[in-house]
């Protein structure tokens, strides 16, 4: 590795990039279109406060707490729905997206855990289950199951440690000011970032092949691993300009109050780490520009649609969900979101060592897999 | 005698079933322009490239400055300068930049400012590279080919798609690195420039060397022949000739070729048309050329497109022995020429072979 070849060469590339017009539009104003776009539709939505229609089939003193403590969170205008009234119907004659069914034998079994776990002292995994039902076809109702899963979290990590569930105190999981542009905000930061590098290493890389740069390149005394360290560092720089557009534009039009921490830029950093790598193999096995641009579009599109930008996962099928598991972005998204919202050392630190054990693999692979040479 | 510059011994290149090079040996000694002559597809840029490090050989051995090429590439690198076939770089960064950039990459010996001016591109030093024409692309390629200061320069069809004037200029580069000791590895099929500017040539065709030597000895070994045409003359000089017993070449549009064994016949032939009062507007009278030697050793044309028109000036001309007219530039494919024409390429489609 030698440093004034990495300088001279991430120099050019940047002096390229400043003077080419299309590129600077995919990096700079894609991201901005896609969260403009994005805002609009959410500020469309029953914003800050959210409505929450809640059906209370138990009516004992734990169901009525709860929905006190939901009430108090300030984050939802609960409405409180006939008993006699089947939830479905409700659902499709009020035009909501959502409601909150608290079952029969809640309070019942909610005792009967207590008992079972503090009073008893036999640990065990039962659960006082409520159910949400949704429109799946609703964006505000995803936030909303976004949030009560985040509440209902709160209360259970409450409940460990306190026995007494009804004097929770929640305020401090969840910040008032949460919106859902915050919630949409780190999915549309690491989609546009994955894009950024995937696209952009994949597109650099057949080009300067096609024109026999890359040839050309092979006879000087750059090594092959000193251009995809280039490489890299060029698309960190390109991710870096795609995440500050949006956190810009977002503050600015839609109020996006982002949580800034190290865990933002890091995420990014592994993020195009993974996603330049996957190009560079990409590149490495596909050598015609268009087949390489329809491998890069057939990794792009399931990590889009089945790691949690658009759609929750919980509102997909078991089997997606378990090939959520197995995308890198799902993890870039998972962790993005935690340190954008709401800050979680645990979750952070997980997807963040998920996806850069990712990241180091798909880097190895490159510089062991491709060289300058024909094969 | 020191070592030759590059020594390559039984070197082949399979592509599947293909032979682009087959088992082939020779040496480049120093301070020499070597030139690699053969038509499309002959196997000169898989050859080149493998000494370039850029493709690996099938099988074979190659040494070049002293040192086998396998075990020691990143040194071989930093002494060899090379202009890829059909160069390219990269489109936003100006003349000046580029060249500084390769300089870079080599810790850069050479002046930029120096090298753009060596090849005539002082004007064009601020204009992106995009913009420039195909033959001043070629030229940036080339001072970059020099930023290391090279000991051996190669240089793979430096010449094809560039105009006569450039096309010289590019000679003119050719000439100073040889003077500055420089060995030089071109790659072309142009006979033309590889008589002119080759201290020794080999001819390459389907992944095989036919033939090799200083492109005299070469003429002189497998055609050794004068030819002379009579322009624009009567039909009758073609009876003449026969009545002669000489060879009649080609007779087409009023131009009778004959070959020549002896000078003597010339003077002989020439006398009796005129002492039949046939007339012809002039004459030409050359030696056999390289494309000549090409299709006698393998009854292909070498270029297979319109041979340069261009007289050639320099060394070869004054060094024969029998002609009026300059040697070695006339068409030889037979399609009529114009003037000032320029040779359009097709272009190429090289192997695409990195990474
Ligand atoms: N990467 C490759 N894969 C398969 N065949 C190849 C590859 N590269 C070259 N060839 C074949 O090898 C042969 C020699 O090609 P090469 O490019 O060396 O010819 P050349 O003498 O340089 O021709 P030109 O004058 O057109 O540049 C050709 O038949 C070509 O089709
Ligand atoms: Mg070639």
């Amino acid at each position: 590795m030698n440093m004034t070849r990495l300088k001279v060469t991430f120099s050019m590339l940047m002096k390229e990039f400043y003077r080419n017009k299309a590129v600077m539009f995919f990096v700079l104003l894609f991201p901005i279109l896609l969260m403009v776009l994005f805002g609009f539709i959410f500020s469309d939505q029953d914003e800050v406060q959210y409505i929450l229609p809640i059906q209370n089939m138990d009516g004992g003193s734990h169901s009525w707490n709860f929905t006190q403590t939901l009430n108090d969170t300030g984050l939802f205008e609960i409405r409180l729905v006939d008993t006699d009234l089947d939830p479905y119907d409700y659902l499709l004659q009020q035009k909501t997206n959502t409601i909150l069914v608290i079952p029969h034998g809640y309070q019942a079994e909610m005792d009967q855990i207590i008992i079972q776990r503090f009073i008893m002292g036999q640990p065990n995994n039962d659960t006082a289950n409520l159910t949400l039902i949704i429109d799946p076809a609703s964006t505000a109702a995803m936030v909303k199951t976004q949030m009560l899963d985040s509440l209902v979290g709160a209360i259970n990590k409450g409940m460990a440690g306190v026995p007494d569930v009804i004097g929770m105190d929640i305020e401090t999981t969840v910040s008032d000011q949460f919106k859902a542009i915050d919630f949409f905000a780190p999915g549309i930061i690491a989609m546009s970032v994955m894009t950024t590098a995937l696209f952009g290493t994949v597109g650099m890389n057949t080009e300067l092949r096609q024109k026999g740069i890359l040839r050309k390149l092979a006879t000087t005394p750059l090594t092959r691993a000193e251009w995809l360290v280039t490489n890299v560092l060029y698309q960190f720089v390109m991710g870096g300009l795609s995440t500050i557009s949006i956190i810009i534009v977002g503050m600015i039009l839609f109020g996006l109050q982002p949580q800034i921490n190290l865990f933002l830029p890091l995420f990014i950093i592994l993020n195009v780490f993974a996603f330049s790598g996957i190009g560079m193999l990409i590149t490495r096995f596909v050598k015609d520009a268009e087949s390489a641009q329809a491998a890069a579009n057939a990794v792009m599109f399931p990590m889009m649609f089945l790691s949690g930008t658009f759609f929750p996962l919980e509102q997909m099928p078991d089997f997606l969900q378990t090939i959520a598991g197995f995308l890198p972005l799902y993890y870039v998204n998972e962790g993005l979101r935690s340190a954008m919202i709401n800050p979680d050392m645990g979750v952070m630190a997980f997807n963040a060592l998920v996806i850069g054990v990712v990241g180091i693999v798909m880097f190895i692979l490159g510089i062991l897999l491709t060289s300058w040479k024909d094969e | 005698m020191p070592k030759p510059a590059i020594q390559v011994r039984d070197l082949v290149k399979k592509y599947g079933d293909l032979s682009a090079v087959n088992c082939i040996s020779f040496d480049v000694q120093r301070g020499q322009v070597f030139s690699f002559l053969g038509p499309n597809g002959a196997g000169k840029t898989t050859t080149v490239e493998m000494i370039e490090t850029i493709r690996t050989p099938t099988s074979g051995h190659i040494d070049i400055l002293g040192m086998e090429l396998k075990k020691n590439r990143s040194s071989v690198l930093k002494r060899i300068g090379v202009l890829p076939q059909d160069f390219n770089s990269f489109d936003r960064l100006t003349v000046r930049e580029t060249v500084k950039f390769f300089s870079g990459l080599f810790n850069g010996i050479r002046d930029v400012d120096e090298l753009i001016k060596l090849v005539n591109l002082e004007d064009e030093r601020d204009k992106l590279y995009m913009n420039l024409s195909g033959g001043l692309k070629q030229r940036v390629g080339i001072a970059v080919a020099l930023v290391n200061d090279p000991e051996i320069v190669f240089l793979d069809e430096p010449t094809t798609g560039l105009d006569p004037r450039a096309r010289h200029d590019v000679w003119d580069v050719i000439k100073g690195l040889k003077q500055r000791g420089k060995t030089v590895f071109l790659t072309t099929h142009y006979m033309e420039e590889a008589e002119v500017l080759s201290d020794y040539l080999a001819i390459i065709s389907k992944g095989s060397i036919i033939a090799e030597g200083a492109p005299l000895e070469l003429i002189d070994k497998h055609c050794n022949t004068i030819k002379m045409t009579i322009r624009g003359g009567p039909a009758e000089i073609e009876n003449v000739v026969r009545e002669r017993g000489l060879t009649l070449e080609d007779a087409a549009n009023g131009d009778v070729t004959v070959q020549i064994e002896d000078n003597a016949q010339i003077l002989d032939l020439l006398n009796l048309l005129k002492s039949r009062n046939l007339s012809y507007h002039s004459l030409d009278i050359r030696k056999a050329t390289l494309e000549e030697v090409f299709l006698t050793l393998t009854g292909e044309s070498l270029t297979g497109e319109l041979a340069e028109e261009e007289p050639s000036t320099g060394e070869l001309a004054e060094e024969e022995p029998s002609t009026d007219e300059q040697a070695g530039g006339m068409p030889l494919t037979g399609a009529p020429l114009t003037d000032n024409q320029a040779t359009v390429e097709e272009p190429l489609t090289p192997g695409g072979d990195v990474q």
